[in-house]
């Protein structure tokens, strides 16, 4: 294995390069207003697009490694935006990141999202296309919908620029649907939130909810931000956290590792997480390390059991485990958990004993009904299933000081494969003021 | 804007997909109506039969069927020609089938459900969710309710056949199934299950489309979204006489359902002989702005989270009662995109698709990205009223849509943002229709797109447990089904 990924490696990059089957016309090939050299930074602002927003991404593959040691292929996004594109698949290639970078906008955004497919140099025998499914998308149109049936997807060494215009506060999913069974339990699945007009605006009257600090707000009463334009400040918080969940099934990415047939109907998820992590990686702050080859056996592996050669740095040793899950707020703040849930076969409950939670939202939207009643719900736990989104606030006024576990309701769930006290767990730290 | 949709070969071409296209061009706003069998009273039998999968196997299953042969199955016909003619889908129908028939019946009426078994080997009952129903007649005593026996396990003549009673007192959607044996599951896991609507009593099916009686449940079109799922070893079992080898414990479902098909066949158009025991599809149909009904059952033993493409839907019913807090307006319900559907729980939902604020022309521009001269149209509300400048329209309706076309008017003429890259880069789509715009058709390679000739916009609706997304080990399958918004002239029935 190991002779075989040093001497296929060079090959792959320079297929890649190349452009593998479609030599003709392949080319990363960035749309950005205001952007002049291509690599999704803005130079100049457009006039006729004030508001643009770019960014480039990146669809490939590389190694993540789970909290047991026992590293995982997968399929991810990659974060190029600022690199020239003339590199960019040099760049992109084994640097895809699990969760996919965490896409953060205002509402009145015009967001111009390149996604560059730089194939799968572990799997040179796939030539899979990629997509980006903006998940919760407001009155979505089939061109930029990511749905590779009814749709269209980007070949290697090419790139689809996505256009959004951003009208919805919320909290969204991104995701490939290209061979989604496939794609998404390999990891190409990532946080995305809108922040609201209200921020800027704040409403009236502004007593109740003014602009808040993150726009510039002075008035000492102001939240951070809001999470929706609830024009009541019902929906403030003054620390956020994306919390995505999600589970890697080992025999499905070993299996596409050592391409074997894929186990579709015995998937099952045995690697819980969340933001890519199993506790207690969860609460290591910033990167993980660049992964590394198994030092010892996990799970019927022999070390070494990507490369032959235990402790061998993966990746090209670039870290790809960006999103720590470290939550502190200090003791009267409200704080934001934008829940989403991207398992592929199961449900989860997540619950965070002796804290309380109200759901404030659901689907990217208010929890507010037809006639403009707001219908939160005060619950102790929140259950849902992939692709299901909840934005809960937790008001941290009459909760003492500690640290608290937010963790799966399913206890069985709190584990990294057979390692015990792992899994789907991360910590709440509430500070004294 | 090209008007494809009047060339006769594209026309022909849509039955692939499934789009019952039998009215002549009409440019008026036809609807969908669930499709199924009206009552009050209904003949349904029971019996074994094996249902075809499109990976070539074949799944052995228990169904209901229509003694009556669809004699009174329900009618349709075009809501802005309420003197036209009627069209019955489903007559002549009488095979067993997975789902069961649909029971539509009205508000306070006193339903009856005749049930004789002439099959399955184990006597088979009905259970009706939300109701208080009476059985009486010639069956045997069951585990919750009376129960109908294979008619073959009786001496010759004997009777066989019970009657459930019950009055519909309230509007919604429902689940009946059997409910019995030695292993409960069974039954419903075999097909022995279906779904029972109830019309509110204000309810006209031309003048009056409403869920319930509460304001803020009307609607244009309506849509059954039935979701099952099927552990294949256990019919097997079945299929070989071993009813009692297969408990709970064993039962891992491996292929995902709705209205009882599988992609791709639950594309294709209701009552297709190819699926001659899968009367129902899966595929549902608007044009921008339609008010969409959807029943979302889950008849199975597991929960599903299943995602709307395009927009979110409003929650405005669950198992059989308004979601309001006033009898007046539906005023309970919230917004999602994902509805956890959990076992034997309905949910009605109205979803709408509008194209607003894409910020780009949905019909093209001549001029720009993608821009033909051939896609010049005209919209007939340019200046919506927008007095605080936001870019929405001040709350007063459909004063921002042109009336004909449906189109957003403060996005027309809004060039397409993007230069598309060139096919050779691309991966296309069987439903991909070559062009980004609604309505409208681009060149496509040979070989490549074919299968969506009205220009629609697909937008798929499915379990995101996305590993039900397959049939029986097999991808693409499963519970993977698509809403289609159509140009606003192109007709729904």
């Amino acid at each position: 294995m190991n002779k075989l990924i040093k001497k296929a490696l060079p090959s792959a990059i320079a297929l890649a390069l190349l452009g593998g089957a479609n030599l003709v016309s392949a080319a990363v090939n960035v749309q950005c207003p205001g952007d002049t050299d291509g690599d999704a930074v803005i130079d100049s602002p457009d006039p006729d697009h004030p508001n643009a927003v770019c960014k480039h991404l990146i669809a490939g593959d590389s190694f993540s490694v789970m909290s047991d040691g026992n590293p995982m292929y997968m399929f991810g996004f990659g974060e190029q935006t600022g690199t020239d594109p003339a590199v960019v698949i040099g760049d992109g290639i084994l640097d895809a990141e699990w969760p996919g970078p965490t896409i953060e906008l205002d509402q009145g955004d015009e967001f111009y999202l390149s996604l560059s497919n730089v194939g799968t140099v572990i799997r040179p025998d796939l030539f899979d296309p990629h997509t980006v499914h903006f998940h919760g998308f407001p009155n979505a149109a089939t061109v930029f919908d990511g749905v590779p049936e009814v749709s269209i997807s980007i070949n290697h060494g090419a790139t689809l620029t996505y256009y959004y215009n951003i009208v919805e506060p919320g909290t969204y999913i991104y995701h490939c649907h290209v061979e989604a069974s496939e794609h998404m339990e390999m990891g190409m699945l990532a946080n995305l939130y809108v922040h609201p007009q209200q921020d800027v605006t704040g409403c009236d009257p502004l007593t109740n909810c003014p602009v808040a600090t993150r726009k510039g707000g002075t008035d000492p009463g102001a939240p951070t931000g809001y999470t929706y334009n609830d024009n009541d400040g019902t929906t403030a918080w003054d620390v956020e956290e994306p919390i995505q969940v999600s589970s890697f099934d080992p025999d499905f990415h070993d299996a596409s590792l050592f391409v074997q047939p894929l186990p579709f109907a015995a998937l099952e998820a045995k690697y819980p997480m969340i933001n890519g992590r199993g506790y207690p990686d969860t609460i290591i702050p910033g990167d993980l390390p660049a992964p590394t080859d198994n030092m010892a056996p996990v799970a019927g592996h022999p070390p070494g059991k990507v490369t032959g050669n235990p402790g061998e740095v993966l990746n090209n040793g670039t870290p790809v485990q960006t999103e720590d899950s470290v939550i502190t707020v200090t003791q009267g703040q409200t704080l934001l958990l934008r829940l989403s849930n991207v398992s592929i076969d199961r449900f989860y409950t997540l619950k965070a004993q002796g804290l309380p939670m109200k759901i404030i939202g659901t689907g990217s939207r208010q929890m507010r009904g037809q006639t403009g009643k707001n219908i939160y719900r005060d619950v102790s736990s929140v259950n849902f299933g992939g692709g299901e989104i909840h934005d809960v606030l937790i008001d941290t006024a009459d909760v003492a000081v500690g640290t608290y576990f937010l963790h799966a309701a399913e206890l069985h769930q709190m584990s990294n494969l057979t390692q015990l006290d792992g899994g789907m767990i991360t910590e709440i730290e509430v500070l004294t003021p | 804007m090209k008007p494809i949709y009047k060339q006769p070969g594209r026309f022909l071409g849509v039955l692939a997909l499934g789009l019952a296209l039998v009215l002549p061009w009409a440019g008026s706003q036809a609807a969908h109506d669930i499709r199924g069998i009206t009552g009050p009273t209904f003949n349904l039998y029971a019996f074994p039969f094996n249902m075809n999968l499109p990976d070539g196997s074949s799944v052995h299953m228990w169904g209901f069927g229509d003694i009556d042969a669809g004699a009174n199955a329900s009618f349709h016909r075009d809501p802005d020609d309420p003197t036209g003619p009627f069209i019955q889908y489903g007559a002549g129908y009488g095979v067993p089938q997975y789902p069961a028939p649909t029971l539509i019946v009205n508000q306070n009426e006193a339903v009856t459900i005749n049930l004789s078994n002439f099959g399955v080997p184990q006597p088979v009952s009905i259970v009706v969710t939300g109701h208080q129903v009476t059985a009486m007649g010639s069956g045997v005593e069951g585990l919750v309710t009376q129960a109908s026996p294979d008619k073959n396990s009786l001496p010759p003549g004997t009777p066989n056949t019970v009657t459930y009673s019950f009055t519909a007192s309230e509007p919604g959607t429902y689940i009946y199934h059997s409910l019995n044996g030695a292993n409960p599951g069974l039954h419903a896991e075999m097909g022995l299950q279906g779904v029972l609507i109830v019309r509110p009593t204000g309810y006209n099916a031309t003048s009056n489309r409403i869920a319930y009686n509460e304001a803020g449940t009307d609607y244009e079109q309506e849509f059954l979204y039935l979701l099952t799922e099927v552990d294949p070893d256990l019919h097997f079992e079945v299929e070989r006489g071993h009813f009692n080898h297969s408990t709970n414990s064993d039962r891992l479902a491996t292929i995902w359902f709705v209205n009882g098909r599988v992609f791709p066949d639950l594309f294709q158009g209701d009552f297709n002989t190819l699926f001659p025991n899968q009367p129902y599809q899966a595929l549902a149909l608007a044009h921008p702005g339609d008010k969409v009904l959807v029943r979302e059952v889950n008849a199975g033993h597991d929960p599903h989270p299943f995602h709307h493409h395009g927009e979110n839907m409003f929650f405005i019913g669950r198992d059989g009662r308004a979601l309001s807090s006033d009898g007046l307006t539906a005023d309970l319900g919230r917004s999602d995109n994902t509805l956890n559907s959990a076992p034997k729980q309905a949910v009605d939902m109205i979803w709408t698709w509008t194209g607003k604020d894409l910020n780009w022309d949905i019909y093209g521009t001549t001029t720009g990205p993608l821009g033909r001269p051939d896609l010049a149209h005209s919209c007939s509300n340019p200046a919506c009223p927008d007095g605080n400048g936001d870019g929405f329209d001040d709350g007063t309706g459909d004063a921002c849509w042109d009336v004909s076309t449906r189109e957003y008017c403060p996005d027309h003429n809004k060039e397409f943002p993007v230069n598309l890259p060139g096919v050779a880069d691309l991966s296309l789509g069987g439903w991909w229709s070559g062009s980004p715009f609604l309505g409208d058709t681009g060149n496509l390679p040979p070989g490549e797109g074919g299968l969506n000739p009205f220009g629609g916009y697909f937008l798929v609706w499915h379990s995101h447990a996305e590993k039900e997304l397959t049939t029986f080990d097999i991808f693409p399958g499963g519970s993977l089904s698509s809403m289609v918004i159509l140009p606003a002239a192109a007709p729904i029935d």
